[in-house]
């Protein structure tokens, strides 16, 4: 049973707003990254899965229950990060994630002991008695994260867990995310427009954009090598270049870097001979990785 | 706290080293929604009288309370001093007659009920949790009435109690009093839903608790103060039509209706309609508002 399931699964506001046009796919297990720009329709699919908005057309399922029938048997089993504020700045961190607790289900004994665990997952400790309205934006996100946790959820729905942090206080959530996904084997789905962030913390990628999918695979084999050798030298770029492609392989210029295809051994030789040969002062070579950002820039190329 | 224990000790016996015991899972019983409405219902009757808030916050509630029973209190010992002395206060006239501070507190508390929610935004997490939107809209509607209930029948308790307790005779004053005693619940029940319903309705409609406040105390003084100069300025029908914009007039006919007599306080006895009306308003009132609060929450952004 795959975790999430979309089927042709549409959003309109309006007869004007399409956030979701389709959407079809399956989802297994792990730490999922969903990336797309502002606007992609990454908050309307969260809200979908939660049973919070009603799909137009099409259908999707969590853990194998129905969202648009069985909602609240999905939400007792589904812990929900907001991008926006969403806590009530009178209430203590305990107080707060407490009620949360047994607003999911827990029994009044069982949600105190949980609140105490997660709290301390997500590293607040004195000022959890506090109320919420002292804390800076990352003790309130950590807050967030937390009454996502407290019931122990299978799926945890995360959208911009890092909106508004500094750097410090980004590095610190993407790690307590990580963290809870990899030890605590919490399926989790990120939704954020950094691909950076995606890319640090994630085993699988769906990437959305303008509300169709764009991308669904693991996150290896969006960085696997792609068999592209990277030859930067202090200057004669073009030079050498063009030497190579007269010995019969496929090299372009990117700057001072030339840029060739590695079907085989062979070409590093080649390379080597052809630097020694005209005297050029070699910077350094190294294997080329694709980047998350090639995914949307190849797109871009695609459109234009 | 069964799950820190083991923390605990192993810092102990560990002299200052902590040993992290890694996540926990949970794999006891979940509530599902009716344990979620019933919390939210709690939290919520706590939330009108401010239990756990600051002392700012309980004072309203709590001094409405206070300003409610020393009426009573009063009364009590009056008819206790002086029996034969006649009582300002009585089972029939009593919530009529303090329907202001009772004004106040619905006022005040309804939109502490709801706009919080609103205006930070909790209610995205209400909804995603394992409640519906209609759920939490009942679940707050149950509260207040309740809120409402318990501090208009706390007075009227009062003086059940004192007239019963202070009498010569506690086993036959028991026995004079308790044909009483649907009065002594039933009027407040009757104060309480219709108040609860019409308060929240206002108060579900904005997150701003200043404004949500103001609405409600707007609808009923200007709506009291329309009444008494209509009821002065025109005659016949149209003086009794004007009457019902008093919020407390159908009230008191209901109550003067289902469990009471006719009190010279109010217009009631002088209108010319028959007792069911005021009931029927006052069903209509709350159905109306409940209907609206219910749609507003099922449309509201979360």
């Amino acid at each position: 049973m795959p975790l999430i399931e979309a089927r042709a699964l549409t959003k309109r506001y309006g007869s004007h707003v399409t956030a979701l046009d389709g959407l079809t796919l399956d989802v297994e297990p792990g730490i999922i990254g969903l990336v797309g720009a502002n606007g992609a329709g990454k908050s309307t699919f969260l809200k979908i899965l939660l049973g919070l908005l009603q799909p137009t057309s099409g259908g999707a399922s969590v853990l194998g229950l129905d969202v648009t029938r069985q909602g609240p048997d999905i939400r007792q089993y589904v812990g929900y990060l907001p991008e926006h504020d969403c806590l009530p700045p009178d209430l203590s961190a305990t107080e707060f994630v407490t009620h949360m607790g047994r607003m999911a289900g827990l029994p009044a004994g069982a949600a105190r002991e949980r609140t105490a665990e997660v709290l301390r997952h997500v590293g607040l400790y004195e000022e959890r008695y506090r109320p919420i309205g002292g804390y800076s934006t990352g003790m309130k996100q950590r807050v967030k994260l937390a009454q996502a946790l407290v019931h122990d959820p299978k799926l945890l729905l995360l959208d911009e867990p890092t909106n508004g942090l500094d750097p410090a206080g980004r590095d610190e959530m993407l790690g307590l995310v990580k963290r809870t996904g990899t030890e605590f084997g919490i399926a989790t789905v990120v939704a954020s427009h950094l691909l950076g962030e995606i890319e640090r913390v994630c085993t699988f990628l769906l990437a959305i954009d303008n509300g169709k999918l764009l991308r669904a695979a693991p996150i290896a084999s969006f960085t696997e090598r792609t068999g592209t050798l990277g030859v930067e030298v202090e200057e004669g770029a073009d030079a050498l270049a063009a030497r190579l492609v007269e010995r019969g392989l496929d090299a372009r210029v990117e700057g001072r870097t030339v840029l060739v295809d590695v079907p085989d051994e062979r070409p590093y030789d080649m390379v080597r001979d052809a630097v020694a040969d005209m005297g050029l002062a070699l910077v350094r070579m190294e294997q080329r990785r694709h980047r998350l950002e090639d995914l949307f820039r190849a797109d871009e190329e695609g459109a234009a | 706290m069964t799950g820190s224990e083991p923390a605990v000790a192993a810092r102990q016996s560990a002299s200052g080293a902590i040993y992290d015991l890694g996540y926990q899972g949970y794999d006891g019983p979940r509530l599902g929604r009716r344990a979620a409405v019933a919390t939210l219902f709690w939290a919520s009757l706590r939330a009108a009288f401010a239990l756990g808030r600051s002392g700012r916050a309980k004072i309203v509630p709590w001094g409405i309370t206070a300003l409610l029973l020393i009426p009573a209190g009063v009364t009590v010992a009056i008819a206790s001093l002086s029996p034969r002395a006649p009582a300002a206060f009585d089972y029939d006239n009593f919530l009529f007659n303090l329907s202001t501070l009772i004004a106040i507190f619905v006022a005040a508390q309804a939109p502490e009920l709801v706009s919080s929610d609103q205006r930070n935004r909790v209610l995205s997490l209400y909804f995603s949790h394992a409640l519906e939107r209609t759920d939490y809209a009942l679940a707050k509607l149950a509260a207040l009435t309740a809120a409402i209930f318990l501090i208009t029948l706390a007075p009227m308790l009062l003086l059940f109690l004192g007239r019963v307790l202070l009498a010569a005779d506690v086993v036959e004053a028991f026995g004079d009093e308790l044909g009483q005693l649907p009065q002594v619940i039933g009027a407040p029940l009757i104060y309480a839903i219709p108040l609860a319903a019409f308060s929240l309705a206002i108060a579900a409609f904005t997150p701003r608790r200043a404004y949500a406040t103001g609405a409600i105390i707007a609808v009923f003084l200007v709506g009291a103060a329309m009444a008494g100069i209509l009821g002065d300025a025109t005659s016949g029908p149209l003086r009794d039509l004007s009457q019902l914009a008093n919020a407390f007039v159908p009230l008191d006919g209901t109550r003067d209706w289902l469990v009471g007599d006719p009190i010279p306080d109010s217009p009631v006895s002088r209108m010319d309609y028959p007792m069911w009306v005021f009931g029927a308003e006052a069903l209509a009132v709350t159905l109306i508002s409940a209907a609206a609060t219910v749609w507003r929450y099922r449309g509201v952004e979360a």
